[in-house]
């Protein structure tokens, strides 16, 4: 892994874990497998500090184990897993738009801890959702277990591998760790539940302002004394669907972009007849971008979509509009052009694309020295003289796109730090803050009177207003960067991971 | 490779032409130090999306990072030993939902072990000395029951809050408090037995006390 990689994963898991946890899950990144002991001498934890923390990263799908020969167990860190946690509020949104609030609860569930029992799931879900509603109404179980059913049916949501049961318990000492298994058609096998029951509301006697009470609240809220029908029967959510999801959406919007182009040079019709489906299909399938293509003529023309060009085409696309904002107009224009030709010499560019030959020059160099474009050496002569060799300009695509991946975890991390700091420094006043508005809380639920609530606001003066309106600002802009930034993050790995799989 | 280097200057190994320059061109200066931390850009940034959707996806990443600070997930720092004993901290501590990993999944050198409440200097001898011991679940439940007929009233309040299986985890707790040094581990027994008087648990309304003490320790909690 990257130094900028090993980097953005330390600042999410320090943000979702804390340090201790961080340690270790960045040693294990790092270093590789290792076994317990090593893990606790080489990061100088304490033994009892490292199963903790590799119990929590072994249940958010981080960490996994293998047992070795003589019985070692070695843990190893998903480092690509640890960098999908910047991505859980797209998941949660999309769950959102395809469930509605039930299935956003699901998956935020999931992707909170790690991994969990159908039943747990809904209970929790049930009871979230009846904070939510009217007094005297409560959602019901059955209706959070059917959409988490249809979660499961498209995948969304997936089964962990198993335990096996063991059979022989008589063969010498059980192993040192379990080693789980799952069948592919069990993955989305949903247990014959019948979970009865709605959600229930956290009685407001319970919350104190001292916070001791709230100490009541897990004895209270989980009944021990049943059994829990689904023991043993995990669910995760699926991330692979996600991505999937997404990347049909990012076609999809490509796709609409240009069919608007299209349309509008095209006579104007309501209804999708047969005919102008497909003039729309053969013009996408001549359509330079080549997302569609005709496989065939039989049922009246077979139309497959490459979902591989489209991804390169998405990819693509990045790269121009990112040479387009740091280099400038022309720039971006050299750079569609050496895409277009492939390869060309210098001369060649200054011819095609009109550009005087010093800002060429220039403009090239900008681009060769980060790395957008690259230099490919062919020889006249076997002894590879310099003077009598050609040197042509060429986009190596891949290689551009594993650059400005780089870059973009590189951005996280920073804008990721930025935020950091900027709470930091402000970290008096917004104590200060929160002290405030949990005693204009408790007054007003006590029935204060307004002159006294307007005196409790004025202990906040008004330049320290100004600065925490500024800080919100700054950490809302920060916060929107990174979600943005992943969204590039997305499509980079997708188009390298696909270029990878066809190697 | 063969060429010039050490007579004429002005030959370069290679055509000058290719490159772009022209003969007797001024080159560019040598750059000899890294390019600045914060260089000036020609061109601004592209404003960022704006939106409904955009809106509430920030809403939920703001939210998701309080979320999870109060997740039992979160590992806090053991604070460093003060040098004042702050009277408020104890009435400050967020209580936090235990959590307790289902133990059937995961290696068993990962439990936590039975460890002996009073003698902390054993406990680490026997740290320090032993190799991957196997606990078994049900020798650690026997461990506790004996153990809670001994020391009665020592940390018992946390003990009756939690279920069985919390108690390792609270063991597991109060041993980081026990690596410390030997005089916090005395003042907080103190202040455990201070909270005996007032323990809310025992009188709570449709529980009997003890009834939990018999669980099996397998269950899963969330």
């Amino acid at each position: 892994m990257t130094q900028a990689e090993i980097k953005l994963c330390s600042l999410l898991l320090q943000e979702h874990f804390g340090e201790i946890v961080e340690k270790i899950g960045v040693h294990l990144i790092r270093t590789g497998s290792q076994p317990l002991r090593v893990i606790a001498h080489d990061t100088g934890t304490s033994l009892d500090q490292v199963k903790k923390a590799l119990c929590v990263l072994i249940q958010h799908n981080l960490v996994i184990y293998q047992v070795h020969k003589r019985g070692v167990v070695e843990y190893e860190a998903q480092c690509n897993r640890v960098l999908r946690m910047l991505r859980y509020p797209r998941y949660i949104y999309t769950a959102k738009t395809l469930y509605s609030d039930t299935g956003e609860l699901i998956v935020e569930e999931l992707l909170l801890n790690g991994k969990m029992t159908m039943s747990a799931v809904v209970k929790k879900v049930a009871d979230r959702l009846t904070e939510t509603m009217e007094d005297g109404k409560t959602m019901d179980y059955a209706e959070v277990s059917n959409t988490f059913v249809r979660l499961v049916d498209t995948h969304f949501v997936q089964r962990c591998p198993l335990v096996p049961a063991t059979e022989n318990s008589d063969t010498g000492p059980p192993p040192p760790a379990p080693t789980l298994v799952i069948n592919e058609k069990d993955m989305y096998l949903v247990p014959k539940l019948s979970l009865i029951g709605k959600g229930k509301r956290r009685r407001s006697s319970d919350e104190d302002a001292t916070g001791e009470p709230k100490a009541k609240r897990p004895k209270q809220s989980t009944d021990n004394k049943e059994p829990i029908p689904d023991d043993g029967i995990y669910w995760q959510a699926n991330l692979d669907r996600f991505h999937q999801h997404f990347r049909d959406q990012a076609i999809v919007s490509a796709v609409a972009n240009r069919m608007d182009q299209i349309f509008r040079s095209l006579p104007v019709g309501y209804n999708i007849s047969k005919q102008v489906l497909d003039q729309y299909l053969t013009l996408l399938a001549d359509d330079p971008l080549e997302f569609v293509g005709k496989s065939g003529d039989s049922g009246g023309g077979m139309y497959v979509i490459n979902l591989h060009k489209a991804l390169g085409s998405l990819a693509t696309a990045t790269l121009e509009s990112v040479v387009q904002e740091r280099f400038g107009s022309r720039c971006a224009r050299i750079f569609r052009l050496v895409l277009q030709k492939k390869h060309l010499e210098q001369k060649q560019v200054e011819d095609f694309a009109m550009i005087p030959a010093k800002e060429a020059k220039d403009m090239l160099y900008k681009m060769l020295s980060e790395n957008f474009i690259s230099l490919q050496e062919i020889p006249k002569t076997p002894d590879h003289a310099p003077s009598r060799t050609f040197y042509l300009y060429t986009v190596n695509i891949l290689s551009a796109a594993r650059m400005l991946l780089h870059r973009c975890y590189k951005s996280v991390a920073n804008l990721i730090e930025r935020r950091q700091f900027e709470t930091k420094e402000n970290k008096r006043l917004l104590e200060k803050s929160q002290r405030v508005e949990a005693i204009i809380a408790s007054m007003q639920a006590t029935g204060a009177e307004e002159a006294q609530l307007q005196e409790i606001e004025e202990m906040i003066t008004a330049p320290e207003r100004q600065q925490l309106e500024t800080l919100k600002r700054n950490v809302n802009k920060l916060d929107a960067c990174e979600i943005q930034v992943d969204e590039t993050i997305f499509l980079l790995e997708s188009y390298i991971e696909s270029t990878m799989k066809r190697q | 490779m063969a060429g010039n280097k050490g007579r004429g200057r002005a030959a370069y190994t290679f055509n000058i032409e290719a490159v772009g320059f022209s003969r007797g061109d001024k080159l560019p200066d040598v750059v000899l130090k890294p390019p600045p931390l914060f260089p000036d850009t020609d061109y601004k940034p592209v404003p960022l999306k704006t939106g409904e959707s955009e809106d509430y996806v920030l809403a939920l990443k703001q939210e998701l990072r309080e979320t999870v600070k109060r997740m039992p997930y979160f590992v806090e720092t053991p604070e460093e030993k003060q040098d004042i004993e702050r009277y408020s901290k104890r009435y400050m501590k967020v209580y936090k939902e235990e959590w307790i990993p289902d133990w059937r999944r995961l290696p068993r050198e990962l439990m936590p072990r039975k460890k002996c409440k009073k003698g902390a200097k054993s406990k680490k001898a026997e740290d320090a000395g032993k190799g991957p011991s196997l606990t078994n679940p049900v020798d650690v439940l026997k461990k506790i029951e004996e153990l809670e007929k001994k020391g009665e009233g020592e940390k018992s309040d946390e003990e009756n809050e939690e279920k069985e299986g919390g108690k390792e985890k609270s063991k597991e707790g109060d041993d980081d408090e026990e690596d410390d040094a030997a005089e916090q581990e005395e003042y907080d027994e103190e202040e455990q037995e201070e909270e005996n008087d007032y323990i809310n648990s025992y009188f709570e309304d449709g529980d009997d006390f003890g009834a939990d003490s018999d669980d099996n320790m397998d269950e899963a909690t969330y």
